[in-house]
């Protein structure tokens, strides 16, 4: 979580700003919002349009991790093919 | 036969000739020569003259055929002894009958020369017998031209077969020979004892010879040599000391023979190449010292240069071979692959040699781990797309593993690879694949890379499903489970569930139930296991926590749509999910937070959630330090409190708030110091209705004052839910 915030902003301004920066992260990552979700968003669009500087600018996807496979464990031998 | 008919139609054309102004017989067929007749004015052609004397006393011809009959047999055995126009009576009454005697030509012909040979060769014995030990003495001579002229004779000795056979059989010969070669200043003589070694080293016995006369050694030295004749004679009798004797190859290394040979990979000759070559892999073959030698003096970079640059079919089958060796030494590896050894052998996948292009495929799949950052392998991965319609299944083991390996985070290669119909590729490479899992899981995996991380992902998620393999992909889930496989399909499932149009085909092909099924038992095992010992559990090499990681993280993925969403919460999956919370392992605490979060968007869900004492363990996740797990464990708490009642949703406000303050205590501070003491807090909806300023004194509850106490009232340990859950940790 973000709490790298200027000093002086109240609990609930705080609250205000970590549930925007969570919805957004929400979205970001692929996940649906309920339709209160995408309303308190729109109440505070204000803390939304800040907030979008501060996600992760990467995509964040959301896919099964690529991984390597080790194959030379042992020689083949074929000798005198 | 053609012969026989070329000779009857030769016969024909010679009479029919005979009919024309030539009367004569030139003997091309009938073996005549030339005879001119008594008065010398005339030419006639004859070999012998058959005479048929017509005697009226039948025994008079009798004794005349006894007189001639020794003349046939000489003459047929010994023809060179025959006196030109001499008259020999023959007995051949019929042209097409040959008579015993002219049958027996031939066979006796033969018998006589391998009676020559015989005689021949006992001589050669007899005299190489008795010029050994002067030839011995003279081979130590102090004057050099005496060394020269006794080494170029014992070269010639060792040119026949009896005489190189006496001459291996003595010891102090063949020490003499050794002596001299590594000692003589002079080319000549260094050529001619090289050439008895060589010569030496076609039989066993002489091998065994030159090997107990210290000859290793000395062979080895000579691979220094400026003259190319010396150089060959040298590389070709180590390389059958190599073959055939026993104790070779320790003698070649203890005499730093890798050190001297890996630099003649820069030498030009092919022949002489391929022999060099195979003398390394003879001595690198499962031993790691002697690789690691090859490297240490460039061997990397001359086999590479090899397969770049020649053509010659058994140089390019030999090179492999030793890079084939080199490809499984984990320091080797990296060097070949900085050598440009993709590219190089990928040049030969499409010949005519199939022994060079398996050792190939062999080898790049041996390195393909360590290549997975290298440039300019487009043409090597469009070569190994097509090679996957093939049916031989060394070949597909192979396209499938290096493809696999080379699209592992590599999006310019993954989107090659997805240009060039590589998904449907694959497709039909795990349909054919069967059972054989070595090539089913690369297969999977490179299905499993080509559709995620990377621009063109969301076409080969398409893809898949266009080419129908969809169904294929979930069969792979049944059992009899081959964990791997199982592994890799769970991701590739998730990722095909990026695709909003798969969700419903993934749905149709079962594959909710099976994930569901596999997670369970996943889990049960991995319980099992830890209660019993400390051990983790392995089957078929792939840990259970990976399956129980991936298959909750598939169905996160698929819980996005909301008719799979309802069927993975009818499976009375919640209880399980919620406890996987409690994972010691943060990527199983991720996908667990992030399908719960899915499944929260239903109310029914959210209530269930809630019911299964999610908000404590949700709670600890909230201090995270992966932004991902604390943003789902947020957004679960915040969708489970939605119903509540403002004093609920007032705490969870808290302790996210609090949470949130928890490492960042100025901030948490400057919080206590600006509360203002506003009165009428009131129950409406926290989200919609929270005012930006004037946080109600009432927080947090009971009027408790607004600074470290509060901790009191909600230990660190466990927050506020009492339904904590034990988990046994894996």
């Amino acid at each position: 979580m973000n709490r790298e915030e200027a000093p002086g902003k109240s609990p609930e301004e705080m609250y205000i700003q970590q549930k925007v920066r969570v919805l957004l992260m929400l979205k970001k990552m692929g996940s649906n919002l309920t339709q209160s979700e995408e309303a308190f968003l729109r109440n505070y669009a204000g803390v939304v349009h800040s907030q979008m500087s501060q996600l992760p600018q990467h995509p964040i996807d959301q896919g099964a991790e690529d991984v390597v496979m080790a194959f030379s464990r042992s020689e083949t031998e074929d000798r005198r093919q | 036969m053609a012969m026989q008919m070329s000779e009857s139609e030769g016969t024909v054309k010679v009479q029919e000739w005979q009919q024309t102004y030539y009367a004569g017989d030139s003997g091309i067929q009938s073996g005549a020569t030339t005879v001119r007749d008594d008065d010398g004015s005339d030419y006639s052609t004859k070999k012998y003259t058959v005479t048929t004397t017509v005697i009226e006393n039948p025994a008079d011809v009798e004794s005349q055929y006894a007189l001639t009959r020794a003349q046939r047999v000489r003459a047929a055995m010994y023809p060179e002894t025959v006196v030109e126009g001499m008259t020999i009576l023959s007995t051949q009454t019929d042209l097409g009958q040959q008579t015993n005697v002219q049958r027996l030509a031939e066979p006796s012909q033969l018998l006589k020369t391998a009676i020559i040979h015989l005689i021949n060769y006992q001589d050669d014995a007899e005299l190489a017998t008795r010029a050994i030990p002067e030839l011995t003495k003279l081979l130590n001579d102090d004057d050099q031209l005496v060394v020269n002229k006794a080494a170029m004779i014992v070269n010639q000795l060792t040119r026949k077969d009896a005489s190189r056979r006496v001459l291996m059989q003595s010891p102090q010969m063949v020490a003499a020979v050794v002596r001299t070669m590594q000692n003589t200043n002079d080319m000549e003589t260094a050529r001619c004892t090289a050439s008895i070694l060589h010569n030496l080293s076609h039989q066993r016995e002489g091998l065994l010879a030159i090997f107990k006369s210290g000859g290793i050694p000395a062979l080895v030295r000579m691979l220094s040599s400026p003259m190319e004749s010396v150089l060959f004679y040298a590389i070709t009798t180590l390389h059958n000391l190599l073959l055939h004797q026993e104790g070779a190859k320790m003698a070649v290394r203890l005499a730093d023979g890798l050190q001297r040979m890996v630099p003649l990979l820069k030498k030009s000759n092919p022949k002489f190449l391929a022999i060099t070559t195979d003398c390394l892999q003879l001595l690198s073959y499962g031993n790691q010292e002697s690789k690691l030698i090859i490297l240490a003096n460039g061997g990397p970079e001359g086999l590479v240069h090899i397969m770049r640059n020649y053509n010659y079919e058994k140089l390019l089958w030999t090179t492999s071979r030793v890079l084939k060796v080199l490809s499984v030494c984990p320091s080797n590896k990296p060097a070949i692959v900085e050598a440009g050894g993709m590219q190089a052998l990928g040049k030969h996948l499409t010949g005519s040699s199939q022994r060079l292009m398996q050792n190939c495929l062999w080898t790049l799949r041996n390195l393909s781990d360590a290549a997975t950052k290298q440039d300019g392998l487009d043409g090597l991965l469009q070569v190994l797309v097509s090679q996957l319609g093939s049916d031989d299944v060394n070949m597909l083991t192979c396209a499938t593993g290096i493809l696999s390996n080379l699209t592992c985070n590599n999006s310019r290669n993954k989107a090659l690879v997805t240009q060039s119909n590589g998904v449907e590729a694959l497709i039909h490479a795990v349909l054919r694949a069967g059972e054989k899992e070595d090539v089913a899981e690369p297969a999977v995996c490179a299905l499993r890379h080509l559709t995620s991380r990377h621009p063109d992902a969301e076409l080969a998620q398409n893809a898949v499903r266009h080419h129908y393999g969809i169904p294929a992909i979930v069969k792979l889930l049944n059992q009899p489970f081959y964990w791997p496989v199982v592994k890799a399909t769970v991701g590739l499932v998730r990722n095909l569930a990026l695709c909003p149009d798969n969700q419903g085909p993934l749905r149709d092909a079962g594959a909710i139930p099976r994930l569901v099924n596999l997670l369970l038992k996943a889990h049960q095992d991995a319980q099992r296991h830890a209660t019993s010992s400390t051990q983790q559990t392995y089957q078929d090499g792939v840990r259970m926590e990976e399956i129980v990681e991936g298959c909750t993280g598939a169905l996160h993925i698929m819980a996005r749509d909301p008719i799979n969403r309802s069927e993975i919460a009818s499976m009375q999956t919640i209880p399980l999910f919620v406890q996987l919370l409690y994972s010691p392992i943060e990527n199983v605490k991720r996908v667990s937070a992030g399908v719960l979060c899915e499944l929260a968007l239903d109310k029914q869900s959210a209530e269930i959630i809630d019911a299964e004492g999610a908000s404590a363990p949700l709670m600890e996740l909230l201090h995270s330090s992966n932004e991902g797990i604390a943003t789902y464990a947020a957004a679960v708490l915040f969708r489970i409190s939605e119903d509540k009642n403002s004093d609920y949703r007032k705490r969870v406000s808290v302790e996210l708030t609090h949470s949130l303050f928890k490492h960042d205590p100025v901030a948490w501070e400057m919080a206590h110091n600006t509360v203002s003491m506003e009165p009428g807090y009131g129950p409406e909806d926290l989200d919609v209705q929270y005012a930006p300023y004037g946080y109600a004194p009432e927080m947090p509850m009971n009027g408790a004052p607004i600074d470290g106490d509060m901790h009191d009232e909600y230990p660190q340990d466990m927050g506020f839910d009492t339904l904590h859950r034990p988990y046994n940790e894996y």
